[in-house]
């Protein structure tokens, strides 16, 4: 993974970008909304990612575009300009195909966002983040992380050891099933034993004391706030342009699209920049980095 | 000043019929270092929890703990939690979080501390303990070594005046043994802060303490230097002798029982300045006609990922029935991941297995081939209520008496005495028996062993040494691997050194460990320049016996 500036930002604004993005993309069902949503949330994914980005996106993103836009048309009839019928008298519509197609797009462009989330959201800033609220809930959120990973490999474990001391027959699946309830016993008496020490290790340093705090390693800093701004004006200016009805779009019966406007225009940037947000910000970086390098 | 009090001691567990603390008293003045030694259930961990008011076991109690001059119940637990620090004894069970800096920040974050402060007491601890490489990693990237540190930095951060260490190298390997008690003891020096350590691996211990508690059934026996314990225990020929520093057991027996050598060199100085002979001791004959080959393995490579390293590099080894071969070598070399291939857990991407001289099929089964694997946790084999039906469901499988098969296995392991207790609640030698009982019923002709040894007391050894023993005896061929150079050295018949995936060099266990200068016993370092080729303790200890005599 390269080195994402977008990394660094404040937790609670890069949470509340993903945030905005993502329920707008999920909401609104709109060419050019969900068009700059996609190709903001690609490009930002194969800059994050380089290749395998982009091999997920080839791999999963286009069939899965492909399919709902076969799908829809096939199973919803809607619309009014049929392009063909099958057999049975069902019509295939223009409507139905790039409602299907938009509808796909949206759900691409919230898959790539949230693998872009997956890379930039460590497990740290959200236990920053439910921690500032309630610091019980981040201790819990980070024991659990720790305790899953070990659980599952001590299973394997266990597993592999007892499997050593049997003949490799072919089990019954009723055998098999008692095997591994037998393995789970196994390793949840050792959770329990484990749990006991840790239990003492807390106590010890001071649980359960009144007036807990959690600790953050992130400090909001003025870049955040000029950050959170940018979004909050972009997002302010495309739901005002919403909310005037400028951005509006339907597909059945047929297409109607809102004018292409000042207001509108004015949306659609907002939004796209919006978009842009984190990619900018890299591109940004990159560029003071080759201009330092340049002067030295 | 005293930092604790202990005062006519006394406890009881709720169904005990004994008392586990038997009129205890001692004092720990500020800044001491106390060493508390005594055989496996002797109740050391019972007293230490006794210093720290949550972690006090139920029962009754008599007697009282003074902290500070205060009695400890009347203490706050703030102010307990803040000023006595616990480390326990398993790396693993004690860590809370997933990260290495959320752990250094639990207590502090316990105790209701702002960010500000956090925050630079964090950094200080990070840098003390040379964890700040691994500050945002998780703490499953951390070793075994690297954990236990991690688990004393977590509980320094507190600033604790008194530090209670319960067993804390148990679990590691010897390298990442002395590394902590080499950072406890600085704490101690530099800090000036109260140490008391309860510990098995008494070679490095003894020197660094500055006084040695040593208790017997609930009782203290001893208290005194750490000299004074070794002759106390020399004297009164207590079993706790066996455990004492290598040169206090070559010294006291040779007549230097009142002020006995505690440190290798002062054990070099001892022997040098008695003017000994130099003498070799026969090399033991290679049976090389009668051992019957078991298992071979030529040219093995495995890696665990396409695109990772090598873990072996055309590693071949022989094992033959009848001998113990010892496999020693640094953590990481590969010793785990060679058990796991030998016993077809994993499957070498190229190399062959023979077995019995016949070449093994790429997915052989373990159990068809009667190689039996015990990994370096003895829990993983259990999965019955008591330890009886641990060793039924395994000696159905192959056996036509299960019943007789049974009673010989228990017999040999002897283990009697808890076969109807549940096999989580044995203590470690003893599970580690009860595994072997249960795998052994599979009838196997290869034993590997995986650090079999690791957090056993010195008696406990001993008899598993003799077990292991007993089971080449019945033609078995038994592969060890262990840090444990002592054990290696006693019971081993050839020994091996893996390192960097293959096995550099091979031989019997005198001549192996005598040619190495580091990877060598206690008593071989002490010796050498007199008895070159003397590896074990009593060996050296009667040849110096048997010269003093003649003189």
């Amino acid at each position: 993974m390269r080195r994402d500036a977008f990394y660094s930002v404040h937790p609670a604004a890069a949470m509340l970008f993903f945030v905005i993005v993502t329920v707008t993309t999920a909401l609104i069902l709109h060419p050019v909304v969900t068009g700059c949503s996609l190709i903001a949330a690609c490009a930002y994914a194969v800059y994050l990612k380089g290749g395998k980005a982009l091999k997920f996106c080839l791999c999963f993103v286009l069939p899965l575009i492909a399919i709902v836009a076969v799908l829809n048309p096939v199973f919803n009839h809607a619309g009014a300009t049929a392009l063909f019928y099958f057999r049975n008298g069902n019509a295939v519509t223009l409507e139905a195909v790039l409602y299907g197609v938009n509808s796909a797009c949206m759900f691409a462009a919230l898959t790539l966002w949230f693998y872009c989330l997956n890379c930039v959201m460590s497990s740290d800033k959200y236990v920053y983040l439910f921690g500032k609220t309630i610091p019980v809930l981040s201790l819990v959120f980070s024991m659990v992380l720790r305790f899953v990973p070990r659980f599952v490999s001590r299973i394997r474990e266990v597993a592999a050891a007892q499997r050593s001391l049997e003949p490799r027959l072919k089990m019954s699946p009723v055998r098999a099933v008692k095997h591994g309830l037998s393995v789970i016993g196994v390793t949840v008496t050792w959770a329990l034993e484990g749990a006991v020490v840790q239990a003492d290790s807390m106590k010890s340093r001071g649980y359960g004391l009144k007036g807990r705090t959690s600790f953050s390693r992130y400090k909001f800093e003025k870049r955040d706030g000029a950050l959170l701004t940018l979004m909050l004006v972009c997002f302010a200016v495309y739901a005002a342009a919403a909310a005037l009805k400028r951005i509006d779009f339907r597909y059945y019966p047929t297409i109607r699209a809102a004018g292409c406007d000042a207001p509108a225009l004015a949306g659609y940037a907002a939004f796209a920049l919006l978009c842009l947000i984190p990619l900018l910000l890299n591109i940004l970086e990159d560029a003071k980095w080759r201009a330092l390098r340049s002067k030295i | 000043m005293a930092c604790i009090k202990v005062e006519d001691l006394s406890f009881t567990y709720p169904n005990g019929k004994k008392r586990a603390l038997d009129g205890v008293s001692f004092e720990v003045r500020r800044g001491e270092f106390l060493l508390l030694i005594g055989a496996s259930g002797c109740g050391k961990s019972t007293l230490l929890r006794h210093l720290k008011s949550v972690l006090a076991p139920h029962g009754s109690t008599e007697g009282r703990v003074c902290f500070d001059g205060r009695p400890l119940s009347e203490v706050p637990d703030r102010e307990q939690a803040e000023r006595i620090g616990f480390v326990f004894q398993h790396p693993d069970d004690q860590i809370v979080t997933d990260k290495v800096w959320h752990e250094l920040a639990f207590g502090p974050e316990s105790l209701g501390w702002d960010n500000k402060r956090m925050r630079i007491r964090i950094a200080e601890m990070a840098s003390y303990f040379g964890l700040d490489p691994y500050f945002d990693s998780d703490v499953a990237e951390l070793s075994g070594g690297q954990k236990q540190l991690l688990n004393l930095a977590s509980v320094m951060a507190l600033s604790p005046d008194l530090l209670v260490l319960d067993e804390p190298t148990s679990q590691l390997d010897p390298i990442a043994a002395a590394d902590f008690l080499g950072t406890v003891r600085k704490l101690n020096t530099e800090l000036g802060i109260t140490v008391i350590l309860c510990e098995h691996r008494l070679e490095e211990a003894m020197p660094a303490a500055d006084r040695v508690l040593v208790m017997e059934d609930g009782r203290l026996i001893f208290d005194g230097s750490p000299r004074g314990a070794a002759s106390a225990l020399f004297r009164a020929s207590s079993p706790m002798f066996r455990a004492m520093p290598t040169a206090a057991r070559i010294g006291c027996p040779a007549g230097f029982d009142e002020a006995p050598p505690l440190t290798v060199n002062e054990g070099r100085s001892l022997l040098a300045s008695l003017g000994l002979e130099p003498k070799l001791l026969p090399s033991a004959q290679k049976k090389e006609c009668e051992r019957r080959e078991r298992l071979r393995a030529e040219g093995l490579y495995f890696r665990y990922e396409k695109n990772s390293a090598d873990v072996l590099k055309g590693l071949g080894v022989t094992l033959y029935g009848g001998e113990i071969y010892g496999l020693v070598g640094g953590n990481g070399a590969g010793k785990s991941t060679l058990l796991s291939v030998l016993s077809g857990e994993n499957r070498p991407y190229r190399g062959k297995l023979f077995s019995n001289g016949k070449r093994l099929r790429e997915s052989f089964g373990a159990f068809e081939e009667r190689i039996a694997h015990l990994s370096q946790d003895p829990r993983t084999v259990f999965s019955k209520e008591s330890v009886k039906e641990e060793l039924f469901s395994a000696a159905q499988l192959r056996s036509s008496d299960p019943e007789a098969a049974v009673t010989a296995a228990a017999r040999l392991m002897e283990i009697e005495g808890v076969m109807e207790r549940d096999p989580f609640d044995l203590s470690g030698g003893e599970q580690q028996r009860a595994a072997i009982a249960k795998v052994l019923l599979t009838e196997p002709e290869v034993l590997l062993l995986d650090e079999p040894t690791k957090g056993m007391d010195a008696s406990v050894k001993a008899v598993f040494g003799d077990k292991l023993r007993a089971l080449a005896g019945m033609g078995i061929a038994v592969l060890l691997v262990s840090h444990d150079i002592e054990f290696c050295a006693e019971y081993a018949d050839r020994v091996g050194f893996l390192f960097d995936g293959s096995i550099v060099s091979e031989n019997t266990a005198r001549e192996f460990f005598c040619e190495n200068t580091f990877y060598t016993t206690a008593a071989n370092r002490i010796a050498r320049d007199t008895y070159k080729n003397a590896l074990l303790t009593e060996e050296v200890t009667e040849l110096v016996l048997s010269e003093r005599k003649r003189s």
